[in-house]
């Protein structure tokens, strides 16, 4: 791998707490110096993030057309039916 | 992998997915419509709640002591209790909109659609990675890599890609701090 992905490999162990205490006490020190280090850390923190929101938008997509299919093909016509009598109860 | 969620392609999950709609849909309908609420907010609340439960089943130290179908319905009647309590709130302090403030947060969602645009290849695969914990050698079958050493490259290119990107967008965006 090319030096920069080798840097952005530790920056994910240490942010993920894996690797050894060599290694992240290593990494602590390198980015008290280092503020081109300590600004890919930031990044590479918020890019996790969006990624998780991005995994989370998709599977809700998926839900939702679960749930379309549901409440709309004749072949679930029978759970469509129940859950709509719940709502058609009395109070 | 956790047992309940092991195979992760989308025709497998959709199965998974219908089959927690059938079984814990009904009693959670139940109870939120007994709570006064209507079937839209009942549909709202389990999506809800099968995106926090599919996501507890990804996690290695999940395991599985209640069935899933009390464990969907805990999760969304815990979500429909706190609904009523956040609308109980915006009541008392009316003219505040408390709907406004908790909703989203734009710049991310700004963000979100770029890279769609411009680095859905890249966000598909570390998505695949990081949020449906795929292990490597399905990540490499499901994208067409030859071995998971090639495929562990390409992530850690995309990661550093996407990462320029978004940095890139949000200084643009200067106020994207979350």
């Amino acid at each position: 791998m090319r030096t920069s992905l080798i840097e952005t490999a530790r920056i994910e162990n240490w942010l993920f707490e894996a690797g050894s205490t060599e290694e992240r006490l290593l990494m602590e020190a390198q980015a008290l110096t280092n503020a081109e280090l300590r600004e890919h850390i930031t990044w590479q923190s918020k890019t996790y993030h969006l990624i998780e929101e991005y995994g989370r938008e998709k599977l809700r997509a998926e839900i939702r057309a679960v749930e379309q299919e549901l409440f709309q093909s004749s072949k679930f016509s029978s759970f469509r039916i129940k859950i709509l009598s719940i709502f058609n109860r009395k109070k | 992998m956790s047992a309940v969620v092991e195979e992760v392609n989308v025709a497998t999950r959709k199965e998974i997915i219908i089959n927690w709609y059938q079984r814990a849909f009904p009693i959670l309908a139940d109870y939120i419509r007994k709570g006064g609420g209507d079937l839209e907010q009942a549909r709202e609340i389990f999506q809800e709640a099968v995106v926090i439960y599919y996501e507890k089943s990804l996690q290695k130290e999940f395991s599985q002591e209640k069935d899933d179908k009390a464990y969907l319905f805990g999760i969304g009647r815990n979500l429909w209790r706190k609904h009523l309590r956040q609308t109980r709130h915006t009541v008392e302090l009316q003219g505040h909109d408390l709907a406004e403030e908790r909703d989203q947060k734009p710049l991310t969602t700004k963000i979100l659609r770029f890279l769609q645009q411009n680095g859905e290849k890249c966000m598909n695969l570390l998505q695949a990675y990081y949020y449906e914990k795929l292990p490597m050698a399905q990540l490499a079958d499901r994208f067409g890599y030859g071995s998971e050493r090639s495929a562990t490259v390409q992530k850690y290119k995309c990661l550093e890609k996407i990462r320029d990107q978004i940095k890139l967008k949000s200084l643009r965006y200067e106020d994207f701090l979350d």
